[in-house]
This record gives C-alpha cells, sequence and structure tokens, in this order.
C-alpha cells in the first residue's frame, strides 16, 4: 500500500503516489540547483511546475485520480534534465551526464555539528564524520583527552560547540560528510563508486570484499541523507508535517527541548568532574569505590550510569524537539531506550554467566545502598 | 546515430535560431515550440527550452504575453521583439555567409 501524496501545482492539486512525489521533488530540486542563481529561477521552475501539471492532467480520469511512479518516470523523462547557464556550456545534454559521471570535483567537506547523531552537541559526530571516522572513537580520544588534561578538554568541547555551526540544511548535512545532496549527483557517485569497485581486483580478493562493505555503507549513508533531506527541508507545496502542532505545544516543547539541553550538558560536565575526582583523589563526592575494585571498574560503572541517564534525557529531549517542530522523532527512538534495553540484557548475561561479575554486582548494590542510607539518613525496605 | 551524437555541439548552437524562427512564424506557446521542433533534428524538451526561453527574454529576443485557454490555466504566449527580430535576420545572414563559405572551400 502506498501512501497519496497532495500536491500543489500553481495552485491546482495533483494526487502522486509516495515514490512518485519523491521522483517530482528530486526531479525539482536538481532543476533548482541546475538553474543556480539565475534571476529567472522562480518562473522557469514555475514554468516547468505547470508542464508536469498539464503532463499529470492527461493521465488521470474520473476514475483514475492518482498519478503512479511509473507514470511520473515517464513525465520526468519527457521534460529532460533542466540545463542552467553551468550545465549548458558543459556540452550536450548526454555529453554532460558523461563528463559529470566521470567525477568533477568532489564534495566539498566542511565541519558541522550533527544534532542526528549527537550524545550532547553533535561535535565528536561531526568531525567523526568529517574524518570518516567511527564518532564514538572521537568520543572516546575526546574523554581520554579530558581525564589526562584535568578537564581542559571539557572546556575545548564547549567552545567548540558554539563555534562549529550545526548542520541544519540537507546541503550542510552533505558537507559534513562530504557526500553529494542532489539525486543526479547520488547516482553520479553510485555509478562511479561501482565502477571503483568492480574496475580492478579480481573478486575474490579479501580486498575487493572490503570495498563492496564500504560501497555499502556509502549507499547507507546517502539514503540517510536524503530521508534527512525530505524530513529538515519540507517543500513549500507538499503536505504540512504529521498533525498540526499548537502554538502551546511548540512553546512547550521548545522550553523542555532547551532544560534537557541544559541538563544534558550539565551532566556531562557532572560526569567528566567524577570521573576526573574519581582519577586524582579516588573517591567522587563522598563516595568512594568500596576497597578491591579496582579503579577501572569504577570507571566504567561511572560511563554506564551517565550513558543510562544521558541516553534517558537526550530521548526526552528528541520528544521536546518533536514537540516542537511537529515532525515525528525517529532519530531518536534508538537512541536512549534502545542503548538501555542493550545495556540490561548486556548486564543479564554477566550477572547470570559470570560468577565474579554477579559478585560484583551484589557488592554494587550494597555498597550504592549503604551510601544512600547514610547519606540521607533514610532506611530503605528490608534493610 | 553517428550524426546525431557528433553534431549534438553543433544543433545545440542553433536551437536559439531555431527558436527565433519559430517565434517570428507566429504567437506560439512552450508546448507549441516543442512540438514543431519534435520530429526535426533539433527536438529539445522542457528542461532545455524553458531556461533557454527565459535567457532569450531576459535578452529581450522574445516577449510573451498570457492568453486564457478554453482549457485550463492561461498560457504564456511567446513573440519575437524588434531586437529578435534583428537577431534573426544576423543570424540568417551569418548562416547564410557560413554556408556560402564551407562550399566555397570545398572547391
Amino acid at each position: 500500500m502506498e501512501r497519496v501524496v497532495t500536491i500543489n501545482l500553481n495552485g491546482n492539486p495533483y494526487q502522486l503516489d509516495e515514490s512518485a512525489y519523491d521522483a517530482l521533488r528530486a526531479y525539482l530540486d536538481a532543476a533548482a540547483k541546475a538553474l543556480g542563481d539565475n534571476p529567472d529561477k522562480a518562473e522557469i521552475i514555475h514554468d516547468l511546475e505547470q508542464a508536469i501539471a498539464d503532463k499529470c492532467a492527461s493521465y488521470l480520469s474520473p476514475a483514475k485520480t492518482v498519478v503512479s511512479q511509473g507514470e511520473m518516470s515517464k513525465i520526468l523523462q519527457e521534460m529532460g534534465p533542466v540545463e542552467g547557464e553551468a550545465t549548458a556550456n558543459a556540452g550536450t545534454a548526454d555529453g554532460g551526464a558523461k563528463s559529470s559521471e566521470s567525477g568533477g570535483p568532489a564534495p566539498k567537506k566542511r565541519i558541522y555539528r550533527i544534532a542526528e547523531d549527537a550524545k550532547i552537541a553533535g561535535v565528536c559526530a561531526g568531525i567523526g564524520a568529517y574524518f570518516n571516522i567511527d564518532p564514538n572513537i572521537i568520543r572516546l580520544l575526546f574523554i581520554i583527552l579530558t581525564v589526562v588534561t584535568h578537564g581542559f578538554f571539557a572546556l575545548v568541547y564547549v567552545v567548540m560547540m558554539f563555534v562549529i555551526p550545526s548542520a541544519i540544511t540537507s546541503e550542510e548535512w552533505a558537507a559534513a560528510h562530504g557526500i553529494p545532496f542532489n539525486a543526479q549527483e547520488v547516482i553520479d557517485e553510485a555509478k562511479r563508486h561501482y565502477r571503483d569497485f568492480t574496475a580492478d581486483g579480481p573478486p575474490w580478493s579479501g580486498n575487493w570484499k572490503w570495498r563492496r562493505r564500504e560501497w555499502k555503507r556509502a549507499m547507507r549513508d546517502r539514503a540517510r541523507a536524503f530521508r534527512f533531506y525530505w524530513r529538515y527541508a519540507p517543500p513549500t507545496a507538499a503536505a504540512p508535517p504529521t498533525g498540526p502542532v499548537s502554538a502551546l505545544v511548540r512553546h512547550f516543547g521548545g522550553l523542555f527541548a532547551f532544560v534537557f539541553a541544559i541538563v544534558g550538558a550539565a551532566l556531562l560536565i557532572g560526569f567528566i568532574v567524577s570521573i576526573i575526582s574519581l582519577v586524582s583523589t579516588g573517591a567522587v563526592l563522598n563516595w568512594a569505590p568500596p576497597v578491591g575494585v579496582p579503579l577501572w571498574v569504577a570507571i566504567l560503572v561511572l560511563c554506564i550510569a551517565f550513558g543510562v541517564i544521558n541516553g534517558l534525557v537526550h530521548t526526552l529531549r528528541g520528544i521536546s524537539v518533536s514537540m516542537m517542530t511537529g515532525y515525528p522523532s525517529w532519530r531518536y527512538h534508538d537512541g536512549g531506550f534502545g542503548g538501555l534495553v542493550v545495556l540490561v540484557i548486556v548486564g543479564w548475561i554477566f550477572y547470570t554467566y559470570v560468577p565474579e561479575a554477579h559478585n560484583w554486582m551484589l557488592l554494587t548494590w550494597m555498597q550504592l545502598r549503604m551510601w544512600f542510607e547514610t547519606t540521607f539518613n533514610v532506611h530503605a525496605i528490608n534493610g | 546515430m553517428g550524426a546525431e551524437e557528433n553534431f549534438a555541439g553543433i544543433r545545440k548552437g542553433l536551437l536559439e535560431f531555431a527558436i527565433l524562427r519559430i517565434v517570428a512564424g507566429q504567437l506560439v506557446y512552450a508546448a507549441d515550440i516543442l512540438q514543431r521542433l519534435g520530429p526535426t533534428p533539433f527536438a529539445t524538451q522542457e528542461g532545455t527550452l524553458y531556461p533557454l526561453l527565459s535567457k532569450m527574454r531576459r535578452e529581450e529576443l522574445v516577449d510573451y504575453q498570457w492568453v486564457e485557454s478554453g482549457a485550463g490555466p492561461p498560457r504564456k504566449y511567446y513573440r519575437l521583439t524588434d531586437k529578435g527580430q534583428t537577431r534573426l535576420n544576423d543570424l540568417s545572414a551569418y548562416w547564410t555567409n557560413l554556408n556560402h563559405t564551407l562550399d566555397e572551400l570545398g572547391r
């Protein structure tokens, strides 16, 4: 079953199925890009939309009200690629396609913060994307450097948080990853990659396998770029975001998003301070790890605790943001609760199958309870 | 096929000429132009034609007016401006000259 999207082409409503809509969107975006800073851009796009609308009308009848993807791609085929000044100079339509396929300049890469993958403000995610490294490695590096430099790198992080802009538009998102963002570029890139990994090396070599994995990963990134694009650059002519959002809800969402962002940042600072204090004085606040528990275990416990709490805050923040913008917070759903579930499962496996871990967890629990009782002077149930 | 591919550049360069010729003959709208060009070697598509028409309008070679159509929204009908007429005359003369030269060179 396909969702139907109602679009407005020059004042007339047309119904497209979702994939037809995506194709149309990609075409119009490519057109807008090709036209660049053409002074008549808006008018040309308007004319193109009108022509597409006329062609759509010829496929529709009282008995058939929705334009299918097949019909849309036929229509767009008839329209032909839009030639701007830049592409017009490059040669003919087919010649131009060839030259762009054989690799123009690589897309420009820039550092952005990527809120989508953020644990705090997306700095590490942005750096990871820029250098094409797993952001978790960057995060680990940051934490280690913070500990080694007694907190100096936490300050560096805060500075970067303000200095590095956040990737908001699809172009910026693509630039952060150094990948192309419009349909034609994506296809060209895909072709080039495909050629690269089929051109050389016997298919049985390990290298080939690795290359194929790389390629798949790259494709996944592009798919994500596109999802991001549709989500964050909703076309003016398209359906509004899911469900109307009242001003009150939006304001509350905004307020809470802000509060949770602050809480998240405070958590991080608390976490870093705890680590430093643990390393330098062997205790956090008034709590010292029980005798016999090595330092690294204590650090691990701190990390896990931070991960759990931060995950929750992150999820709440995601919900607030989605309340504010009206867009579903799909990107946050696997952040907090997913991590928590994995953590619980791993913990349970350890608890069940590793006696040392079992004992250690019990011990920790006792310690925690004792600390809680003495600190707050209360007696837990069944003391 | 060979001619189709090899002389694409020439056709592209002459497309503006062809459009000027069509517009000079009568009031036409974009779909008319496409239809007229369809069976010729200059066959083209909206994606190419619209930007080109807008460029020609910017250069004041053509002009358009909105005309109500029986069915659907009003259409842009293009006509040649005086400047466009001059350009067309120049181009025609130049083209004849080129043809002549090429014929002469072969002798």
